[in-house]
């Protein structure tokens, strides 16, 4: 899959098929605190990812 | 309830059958974007209708920072006040004077009053104090969200009062208010846990509504990414001095393990209201000696701030 994660630059990482919630695990991200697109939409926890899926990971929690 | 998996291991909405955006556990729904959106437009109106929140011919004025939660507030009140006649928005900004953060977010509130029509003021802490917040941080950045606090609280109020603004509606959302009730219970400071500002609470100042308080942080950005307003934003330098970044983690990670507890915790906090209705909790609110606005105490917080920092 090619992964954009919060202020990174994209990355192919080999992952899945499995869900989204296994994969912010993977990567020690709390769902609450992000919000996830697959192919530029929005997917919840549950949805399966993996192959060629473009993923972005968006952080949301910001502010003081 | 529908929820199984659709075409594309993507679960289906549980109103509709079409592909879901996101999941709310509270409710154990999948919702698609249309009722993600139609869901928080729906419970926003609620919050307003069930705490009074606006009357008829108000004038709102919205702080927008142009960060999510605000840019959600302004486009969903500019809707929702469309079935108070008489009723008007007021868009207020306060720039703080941050480096390397307000300049952005100030574009983006510009852009998003510009694009609904609504009117705009920016008010700064360089009009209000004379410096900008990262002078008056110098050798105090651990003080930094106590005393930015107080300084836009003081900065929004005088900027609603001067745009005849009746209420100010300001975009804390349910995680906000959780970490509010934790924060002020690990302080202690149970004046400030029950405190209301309220439409009807005092006739001193202008009363502050939240419109959002049931809305979680998580729900806004998805709304804001379906409704394709959602900008990735710089985040404050002063934020890592935070109480409330280490208490939004840990209460991030209980709400995960245990679905419901922030909930839990604002109405903890509605039960702790209702215990102490009537009891002698708060200094009663009078007239700062030197300025003139509302205090708990002889000198209000601005004032004491102020000759902190010399001003």
């Amino acid at each position: 899959m090619k992964v954009i994660l919060p202020d990174q630059d994209p990355k192919n990482i080999v992952f899945g098929p499995s869900t989204v919630g296994l994969f912010l695990n993977e990567l020690g991200l709390n769902p609450l605190e992000v919000i996830v697109s697959r192919n530029g939409t929005l997917v919840p926890e549950q949805a399966v990812i993996g192959g060629e899926d473009e993923i972005r990971v968006i952080r949301i929690a910001h502010g003081g | 309830m529908k929820s199984s998996a659709g075409s594309g291991g993507v679960p289906v909405c549980s109103c509709c059958g079409e592909p879901a955006v996101i999941y709310l556990p509270a409710s154990q729904r999948h919702l698609c974007g249309r009722h993600l959106i139609c869901d928080v437009e729906l419970r926003v109106a609620s919050t307003i209708k069930n705490e009074s929140q606006i009357s008829l011919g108000d004038r709102v004025a919205v702080a927008i920072s142009g960060g999510k939660d605000s840019t959600a507030l302004l486009v969903i009140l500019s809707r929702l006040l469309l079935s108070f006649p008489g009723s008007e928005i007021v868009a207020i900004t306060v720039d703080e004077g941050i480096v390397g953060y307000r300049a952005d977010t100030l574009r983006a509130a510009e852009a998003l009053t510009q694009q609904l029509g609504i009117n705009h003021h920016i008010v700064s802490f360089r009009d209000q104090i004379g410096d900008d917040l990262d002078t008056l941080l110098t050798g105090r950045e651990k003080e930094a969200c106590t005393i930015c606090g107080i300084l836009r609280k003081k900065a929004l109020a005088d900027a609603a009062r001067d745009a005849g603004a009746t209420v100010i509606a300001t975009g804390h959302n349910l995680d906000d208010e959780a970490q509010s009730v934790l924060m002020n219970t690990l302080r202690g400071d149970l004046p400030r846990l029950i405190r209301d500002t309220g439409p009807g609470s005092s006739s001193l100042f202008l009363p502050r509504i939240k419109p959002l308080s049931a809305i979680t942080e998580k729900e806004i950005a998805a709304y804001l990414f379906v409704k394709g307003l959602f900008s990735v934003l710089p985040e404050c330098p002063y934020t890592k001095y935070a109480l409330r970044a280490e208490v939004r983690t840990m209460l991030n990670r209980l709400e995960q393990l245990h679905p419901g507890t922030m909930l839990h915790l604002v109405y903890s906090k509605k039960r702790i209201e209702h215990y102490c209705e009537g009891m002698a909790v708060m200094e009663p609110l009078r007239r700062c000696q030197e300025c003139g606005d509302p205090s708990s105490g002889e000198i209000c917080q601005v004032c004491r701030l102020k000759h902190s920092l010399g001003k």
